[in-house]
């Protein structure tokens, strides 16, 4: 992990403190520039297109303009708060055109996040690194099988055709990713802070 | 506090923003009160965030940030209010359920050509899957039976139990093609679920498709 992802996931923080606490327009503007192609990468990568991928940044950071108070550094990162409001959006976009459609807010009703009292700031921080590390540490051919489940949302037999495997070989690769993820979400799992403090 | 959970692989799904209509549905309703799951949940959305990060930018065109700083002092509209949920619900229906059941649980048209068990069709039905919420009468026993598909079912009042289990209120539980059951109300309540199928029930037992409220 370098010092600079550090830093920018930092600033990231402060910006969005910023704008929370003096609705300050140029706080705003930096943060557009620096997450805006990175939302609109991911909307593209789940199907998008570039006009509609647009419109869902726009509208993705219309709401941390307007929510920005909600944003709670001691629950969720920034880039991981940024991922939730982007992902909902893509979600309403699509469901723009049709009211049968169940929206963001009847999957995350916005009470949830309200009482968020359970983890504390070190907790916090360490799974955000944890997470990094060992997305990173996935080897390739977990990587991709996780990353299809996050953009594309496909089938595992879809998934198989297209890599042209077996079945079987993706829903091992993905159980052995969603196994060293899981990892995580049980706590007291020293060896990981271990692995993760060899890393620095 | 639930006993029975999503796999992590759909609570990885549902992370992702992947999981439309009724499955995520139900998803949504096991998390309202399952701590253990939520947890998961925050791990799965932070891999999102690492994903998002990871991802090669797109540039944005110019006039998207000059649109939205127009935006920016415009009032929200109230587009969420048209979507306020029933203002009568029953306090034992989840929250993410309640917009799509129109009324308490005895207050529903419940169908069915059985006494022991009857099933309310909910508006949330999709290519993949369908949904309904099913009602066995305390102490009756359905008819021994097994899937074509996957059945995911979440108990919202009442408990029943099969070989496997005694299933209580927040339960989330799959059944697949291997599993054959026969589930048994408890004596002393109706137990109200919420099931999702992706192919209709098969029943096996001899009265067992007369009495399928799954078939349409
Ligand atoms: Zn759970």
């Amino acid at each position: 992990m370098s010092q600079d992802q550090t830093d920018t996931a930092q600033s990231f923080d402060d910006l969005i403190i910023i704008i929370a606490q003096n609705k300050d327009r140029s706080a705003f503007i930096q943060l557009f520039e620096q997450v805006s192609p990175r939302l609109k990468a991911y909307a593209m990568r789940c199907g998008a297109s570039a006009t509609d991928a647009e419109e869902v940044v726009q509208e993705a950071l219309l709401t941390v303009w307007r929510k920005a108070h909600t944003f709670n550094p001691k629950t969720a990162s920034a880039i991981t708060w940024l991922y939730t409001i982007v992902r909902n959006k893509r979600i309403d976009l699509v469901r723009k055109e049709r009211p049968d459609l169940i929206t963001s807010d009847d999957l995350w009703p916005e009470t949830y996040t309200d009482n968020e009292h359970l983890e504390n700031e070190v907790e916090s921080d360490l799974n955000v690194n944890i997470v990094r590390t060992l997305l990173h540490g996935l080897p390739e051919t977990q990587r991709q099988i996780v990353y299809k489940v996050y953009f594309e949302g496909k089938p595992h037999s879809e998934i198989a055709n297209e890599l042209d495997l077996p079945l079987g070989t993706i829903k091992s690769r993905l159980r052995l990713a969603m196994k060293k993820l899981d990892t995580l979400a049980k706590e007291q799992m020293t060896w990981l802070i271990i692995i993760l403090l060899t890393n620095f | 506090m639930a006993n029975y959970h999503p796999s992590d692989e759909l609570l990885m799904q549902f992370s992702a923003g992947q999981m439309p209509n009724a499955l995520g549905i139900m998803v949504a309703c096991h998390l309202e009160t399952c701590h253990h799951c939520n947890r998961r949940i925050k791990v799965y959305e932070q891999l999102g965030g690492e994903i998002m990060q990871d991802t090669a930018p797109v540039e944005v065109g110019s006039n998207v940030l000059s649109e939205l700083l127009l935006k920016l002092d415009k009032p929200e509209t109230e587009e969420s209010s048209a979507q306020k949920p029933y203002a009568s619900v029953d306090p034992r229906i989840p929250r993410p359920l309640s917009r799509f059941v129109p009324s308490y649980f005895d207050q529903l048209e419940w169908s069915g050509m059985s006494r022991s068990i009857k099933e309310f069709e909910l508006p949330i039905s999709d290519t993949q899957y369908s949904a309904k919420l099913y009602k066995i009468s305390a102490g009756k026993e359905l008819p021994v039976h097994t899937h074509k598909g996957n059945e995911f079912t979440l108990v919202m009042d009442g408990s029943f139990s099969d070989k496997a289990g005694d299933y209580h209120q927040g339960d989330f539980i799959l059944a697949d093609t291997q599993t054959v059951h026969q589930p048994k109300a408890a004596d002393n309540a109706d137990c109200i679920c919420f099931a999702v199928l992706d192919a209709p029930l098969k029943m096996t037992g001899f009265f067992g498709r007369m009495l399928n409220p799954f078939l349409s």
